[in-house]
């Protein structure tokens, strides 16, 4: 009985403020009912354009072995992990696979980087420089 | 679109050497059947190691790239020939994919 008396006051209330608050009451109950303030649907207005990682659109070649030696070590040769390059998976894993294949064409040295290439700027992590 | 891409290393040679070279490479790419699409010459350079071939010690070289269409089945007997070649240091055949621009990297 109670019930039924309390669901014919929410009724009424409703028609008397209209269709507007009716979507407000059936979605959340934090949101306050007026007519102008309602909540409207829009995409984040302050979002920011996705970046891409450095190779977003190079074309990774085992001929450019200046662009393959900004990956390795000027050391050793070894070629940087992706939590030093940056790169994301599928850039990472083709400049992997490019310089291990100019590394057995003979276009690119395996233990060291060539000495031309060391001035080049620094792309892989913070803590080389 | 080029088929297979030849990334040839040979000696360290004077012109006429390496002109002769080059040539007895192609006439052998055509004899086989293929089509030589195009001949690009990377230069004469340090090599980045020294290599071993032919019982020479090897530390310069001239790197040419031969752009060619041919049948898959011609090409081991090719990379044979040219292994057996005093004056090549290292040939090595790749397949060349024309997909660069493929599809969207990186989800942005």
């Amino acid at each position: 009985m109670l019930v039924l008396r309390g669901f014919q006051r929410i009724t009424s209330v409703l028609l008397q403020q209209g269709n507007t608050s009716l979507r407000s009451l059936t979605t959340t109950s934090n949101v306050v009912q007026h007519n102008e303030d309602m909540l409207i649907k829009m995409e984040n207005p302050y979002k920011e354009p996705q970046k891409g990682c450095l190779l977003c659109n190079v074309s990774v070649d085992f001929k450019n072995t200046q662009l393959l030696s900004q990956f390795i070590s000027p050391y050793t040769g070894r070629i940087y992990g992706r939590h030093i390059t940056r790169l994301c998976s599928r850039k990472q894993k083709e400049v992997a696979k490019a310089i291990k294949k100019s590394h057995a064409m003979g276009f690119m040295s395996v233990t060291h980087k060539h000495p031309e290439f060391m001035k080049d700027p620094h792309v892989c992590g913070k803590h080389l420089e | 679109m080029p088929r297979y891409e030849l990334a040839l290393i040979l000696k360290a040679m004077q012109r006429p050497g390496t002109s002769a070279a080059l040539r007895r490479t192609v006439e052998t790419l055509m004899e086989r059947g293929a089509v030589v699409r195009d001949l690009e010459n990377l230069g004469e350079r340090l090599l980045p190691y020294k290599i071993n071939k032919h019982n020479q010690n090897h530390l310069r070289g001239s790197y040419f790239l031969i752009d060619f269409y041919a049948a898959p089945s011609i090409l081991t007997r090719l990379l044979d020939h040219l292994h057996r070649d005093v004056d090549v240091v290292r040939p090595t055949v790749l397949k060349k994919d024309d997909q660069v621009a493929s599809s969207n990297c990186c989800g942005s």
